[in-house]
């Protein structure tokens, strides 16, 4: 009976694949909920680093508003002449959850991005870079005027 | 449901300019509604960004990114009639997908 065996093979084939993404779905799942968890910034900060060297680089460029009048929507941008760059980390070191975004690059993309963010009050905004297996640091102060409960 | 994604692209000399602008409550569930009652979190957690079906830029968020949340990122490259496509998941696992030719 080729069909049935045939059949029988293909399912278990099909049900280790479902488990399989699942699974990667499960660590997937938590990895984020343990970067973007409301815990204060130096101990996700720390965790993210794992005891990696961070150097503090001129060659990463973090462009904000140095006063922000609204902390719901404040205009930030990523620029860098570094090739290679393969994630970047934005943190804001005040904001109940501090990490507020993680970019995963790729060589086609060029590390010169924009987003708005959210910052609940004036703080240091923190951009990590990993590149060739160093991390790259960079931060910029920003003031911010109307921002408060709820805004990070 | 309307497409929620609306994708703009600009080619440069040796680079293309992409625009990403999504509608989105991206409520970080510590926000208060007019009754004072807490609205419950809803944010995107991740957006996919690929160029003829191959991934070229993964975002990770949460509700620390303003509402509507918009993006600029700059193409390497980019032909005329290369496909860029954005789809994104949020924390209800509510997803969504848009796709742009580029000119």
């Amino acid at each position: 009976m080729p069909s049935r065996r045939l059949f029988l093979k293909h399912s278990g084939i099909l049900l280790t694949a479902a488990l399989l993404t699942g699974k990667f779905a499960n660590v997937l799942a938590e990895r984020l909920a343990t970067h973007f968890a409301a815990d204060d910034f130096i101990t996700l900060y720390t965790q993210l680093i794992d005891k990696r060297t961070v150097t503090s680089s001129n060659q990463l460029n973090l462009i904000l508003p140095e006063i922000a009048e609204d902390g719901a929507v404040v205009p930030v941008s990523i620029t860098s002449e570094l090739e290679g760059i393969e994630k970047l980390y934005l943190f804001a070191d005040k904001n109940p959850t501090p990490l507020l975004a993680e970019f995963e690059l790729t060589p086609l993309i060029a590390p010169q991005l924009t987003a708005r963010i959210k910052l609940a009050e004036s703080c240091n905004v923190i951009l990590l870079a990993e590149h060739n297996g160093a991390l790259l640091r960079t931060s910029r102060w920003v003031n911010v005027m109307r921002g408060g409960c709820g805004t990070g | 449901m309307t497409n929620s994604i609306k994708i703009r692209s600009q080619r440069r000399d040796g680079y293309t300019e992409v625009k990403l602008l999504i509608t989105h409550p991206m409520e970080n569930g510590r926000n208060r509604d007019a009754n004072g009652e807490l609205i419950p979190a809803h944010f995107i957690e991740r957006l996919l960004v690929k160029l003829n079906d191959q991934l070229i830029l993964t975002t990770n968020m949460a509700g620390s990114l303003s509402k509507n949340p918009f993006f600029t990122f700059r193409l390497k490259a980019g032909n005329s009639g290369d496909r860029l496509s954005a789809e994104w998941t949020d924390n209800r696992q509510n997803q969504d997908h848009a796709e742009h030719v580029l000119d």
